[in-house]
């Protein structure tokens, strides 16, 4: 039973990195991982978007 | 649970931050300020703005690859995503459509990241955050750039055009250069364009569209540059602004005329609809103007939306107000002429539409147009008040005398009757206002008010104000028909309770056409012997004093004294050889109210009745005169016995000749006066008192009293059509008057012959003498008498007869079949047909 939710999620995030190249979105697969974990949890879709942009802007203005 | 749920996310959190960051900069510090802006970040709650449906966003997804030209990407696409959305199970991920709405975005916020240099060309793919509309990238330039482009790319949303990769650059170069010439023509703003529209839908000139009376409409001025496109959106949007411009012209010129008493309440009312329809539309302009200036909120800071208001937006909004103010701008146009009842006539016209919209609008209006007309009517109805000051109503009064007020006082304007107010509703209005008017002034009667208030009541309305209204024309009709019920019987009932109509009546045709045959016959004998003078040396008088004395001894003193009151002696203007006979006349007093019903021309076609059966009477009179002198008698007898030979002869045959030609003429003026009594005046009688009790108002009564004197004036050959007869009438009664003075003078002529020849019996003793010589004398003359005699009444025998026959021929030619029994009772034996067929 382990075995086959494992599977399920390795297959499922193969297919979503996939989708992510196709897409164009330069998400790798570890941070596709995390974010999808994310979504499950329940957080809004539109807030991690928000991160994703903003995080990597917000270093050049940090010293 | 919840704790570890928020520590699960914190931890993910972390672990995100950690990926994210780029890899030089890897310090503490950074990644916990990182740590505490990516937790402000997520409790900011942002929403997407579209719905939550995995499989739309994989299809715009989809449409966007294939848009791009990647063709097999989008496939590839298709396919893994089937795959993933059929994943489930424990392992599996839940929220799908969360991830698929990730990807895309941040797909999105990369490409358009990437092409940020290139202005036009990103605008092409959709944004998720628009929820699948194009947008464009210009920076702070928004306006109506955007939105012609909007509408080239609207192919987008629905089914594409498939667009091969290569020509793609082709493409984006093709429009960056469309752009640049857009801006080159457009110097104005849309937004400033919308404000500048909405101005001149208040009549107001803007920036850029002004009022040019020489087009006579708002048009955009020539000199600034917009597409051609743009001022025809314009002028059409401004087409509004016209129309109100008519509309409000017409309401404004109508106010200022108010003073001159030119427009009239229904006028007013009209005006006042219109403006309360206008505010209307201010309101909706208010709003109109309130939006122009906001934007459309939205979340992402790259992607700018325009004003909420473009020209395409305003002329969806001014689709129902156009209408509308098409509608009144008609409206006003038919009505700027008219008046009154003829302007509510016109506007009625016009609500006869199928449109359900046009229907609402028209029926409000009208009401409240309609309002002062009906409250006029309400108030005529029930109150008998004509309360018009500007002329309005289809009711016209004139002050009259109160005799004529039921003929002339009132009458209908046909000009002001509006169309839905029929013909006969309107003269049952007519007749009740009349009617209420005519108890109040004539009768004096108060009564018609409680029949009012019934009659309101019976209806459910009201007899205060406001009770109707347009639209409820059979609720108006109901109310009219109801009063006019009430108040015809009321009156009906006064005039003949109060004022005892009938009685009158029957007062009239009891001395006016002589009814009561004693009355006559005692006024006959006391005002015969007067009438034989010359008109001119007869005083009335003395004729009233022989009236009242006829009065009195006849049974008309048992009747009514206020009849009797009435009745008196008139002389008719006379010339100089007329005699009393052609003067003398009756005339019945009639006081207000019934001198509606016997007016002048009436009295006057009694007084035409009165004549000839006065004649009529005194011809028969004449010839009961003779009767009585003719009579055998001793003088005569002894006459007859003492005479002789020759002399006795002619004494009989002349007096032969004189009771036969009597005999003719009696038959005649029997016959005569027998169909006048029976077939005229009692036939004409009883159909008139059967219909005084079907009468229902005063039009009846007015029309069965007309009906009655007509058909007694056909009948007793007075009219028109019967001249020529009534003259033959007339002369065959001179014929017989003088037939009277004759057979007077022969009977008076053997009387002094008589008494000439008497003292012979008487005084024989004395003059004996005499007697001799007077016998011979006597014979001589008595043979003279009765030759001059004889001759006489021969002559008028022939003229007689003569004119008789020529009566009775021209009988049957009349048309009047009443006439006919006249010939059938004077020819009963068909004596004078077969008199004329052997000549």
């Amino acid at each position: 039973m382990d075995l086959e939710a494992a599977r399920t999620a390795k297959e499922s995030l193969d297919l979503a990195f996939h989708m992510s190249n196709i897409l164009d979105t330069g998400l790798d697969r570890h941070t596709l991982s995390v974010l999808i974990a994310l979504c499950d949890q329940g957080v809004n879709p539109e807030v991690l978007v928000g991160l994703v942009k903003e995080l990597p802007k917000e270093l050049p203005a940090l010293p | 649970m919840e704790v570890s749920d928020q520590q699960t996310i914190i931890d993910l959190v972390k672990e995100l931050v950690l990926r994210l960051l780029p890899p030089h900069s890897n310090t503490k510090s950074n990644s916990n300020q990182s740590l505490k802006y990516a937790m402000r970040i997520l409790s900011s709650r942002m929403t997407p703005s579209i719905s939550i449906d995995d499989s739309a966003i994989a299809e715009s997804i989809k449409r966007q690859l294939v848009n791009e030209g990647k063709s097999s990407d989008a496939l590839n696409f298709a396919d893994l995503f089937t795959k993933f959305s059929s994943k489930s199970g424990p392992g599996s991920i839940k929220n799908k459509w969360a991830v698929i709405y990730l990807l895309k975005v941040v797909s999105e916020d990369r490409r358009n990241e990437k092409k940020s240099d290139s202005r036009v060309s990103s605008g092409f793919f959709a944004s998720t955050v628009n929820g699948g509309l194009p947008n464009l990238l210009i920076g702070d330039e928004n306006g109506d750039l955007r939105k012609t482009l909007d509408y080239k790319s609207r192919g987008n949303g629905g089914g594409g055009v498939l667009l091969v990769s290569k020509i793609l650059n082709v493409r984006e170069s093709a429009i960056s250069e469309y752009v640049n010439l857009v801006k080159e023509e457009n110097e104005v703003f849309e937004g400033v364009l919308v404000r500048d529209v909405l101005y001149a839908c208040q009549g107001i000139d803007g920036k850029y569209v002004k009022f040019d009376k020489v087009l006579d409409g708002y048009v955009l001025g020539e000199s600034i540059k917009v597409t051609r496109a743009t001022r025809i959106m314009v002028r059409k949007l401004c087409e509004l602004g016209w129309l109100f411009r008519k509309v409000k012209g017409y309401i404004s010129e109508s106010m200022d005329q108010f003073p001159s008493k030119d427009v009239g309440t229904i006028g007013q009312a009209f005006c006042a609809a219109l403006q309360d329809e206008l505010s209307e539309y201010y309101k909706l302009l208010a709003v109109l103007e309130a939006q122009s200036i906001n934007p459309i909120p939205l979340v992402s800071e790259k992607v700018h939306s325009g004003n909420y208001l473009s020209l395409r937006r305003l002329s969806v909004w001014f689709a129902e107000p156009m209408a509308k103010m098409r509608l009144m701008a008609v409206l006003v146009d038919s009505c700027k002429v008219l008046r009154g009842g003829e302007m509510a006539g016109a506007i009625h016209v016009h609500a006869q539409h199928g449109d359900p919209l046009v229907q609402e609008f028209m029926r409000r209006l009208l009401r409240r147009i309609c309002s002062p007309l009906f409250e006029m009517v309400r108030s005529w109805v029930l109150e008998g008040e004509l309360d018009d000051i500007f002329a309005e109503f289809f009711v016209l009064g004139q002050p009259v005398k109160a005799e004529s007020l039921w003929r002339e006082g009132y009458r209908l304007h046909d000009g002001m009757l509006p169309s839905f107010i029929s013909q006969s509703l309107a003269q049952r209005i007519l007749r009740t206002g009349k009617s209420i008017n005519f108890l109040r002034v004539c009768c004096e009667d108060q009564g018609w008010a409680d029949a009012a208030l019934e009659a309101a009541a019976a209806v459910g309305t009201t007899t205060r104000r406001g009770g109707l209204g347009y639209g409820e024309t059979d609720a108006l009709e109901a109310l009219v028909v109801e009063a006019a019920k009430r108040i015809d019987k009321h009156l009906i009932d006064v005039m003949y309770d109060r004022y005892k109509f009938k009685d009158h009546c029957l007062a009239i045709k009891r001395y006016l056409l002589l009814g009561q045959g004693d009355f006559v016959q005692y006024l006959m004998d006391n005002v015969g012997q007067e009438l034989s003078e010359p008109a001119n040396t007869i005083s009335s008088f003395k004729l009233a004093g022989l009236l009242e004395s006829s009065i009195r001894s006849s049974n008309a003193q048992y009747d009514d004294s206020d009849m009797l009151d009435r009745l008196r002696v008139k002389m008719m203007p006379h010339g100089t050889g007329d005699r009393g006979w052609d003067v003398f006349s009756l005339d019945y007093d009639s006081r207000v109210p019934l001198n509606t019903v016997f007016t002048e021309s009436v009295m006057g076609r009694y007084l035409r009745i009165f004549n000839f059966l006065w004649k009529l009477r005194r011809v028969e009179h004449a010839l009961i005169g003779v009767w009585k002198t003719m009579k055998p008698n001793r003088i005569t007898s002894h006459f007859l016995t003492k005479q002789e030979g020759v002399v006795k002869l002619q004494f009989i045959s002349t007096l032969r000749r004189c009771q036969v030609l009597w005999n003719e003429m009696n038959h005649f003026v029997t016959n005569l006066q027998y169909y006048i009594m029976f077939e005229v005046l009692e036939v004409s009688w009883a159909d008139f008192v059967d219909e005084m009790e079907a009468a229902k108002d005063l039009d009846d009564l007015l029309a069965a009293h007309e009906k009655y004197l007509h058909s007694i004036l056909e009948k007793s050959l007075l009219g028109e059509r019967s001249q020529i007869l009534s003259k033959a009438l007339f002369a065959l009664f001179d014929l017989i008057l003088k037939f009277r003075t004759h057979a007077d003078r022969l009977y008076e002529g053997v009387h002094e012959l008589q008494r000439a020849a008497q003292p012979s019996l008487s005084s024989r003793g004395k003059t004996k003498s005499k007697t001799w010589v007077g016998r011979k004398a006597l014979t001589q003359r008595a043979g003279e008498l009765l030759q001059n005699m004889g001759n006489d009444l021969n002559a008028i025998a022939k003229e007689y007869s003569s004119s008789l026959e020529g009566f009775i021929a021209q009988l049957p030619l009349q048309q009047h079949v009443d006439l006919k029994f006249l010939l059938f009772r004077l020819d009963f034996t068909e004596f004078y047909s077969r008199l004329r067929l052997n000549k």
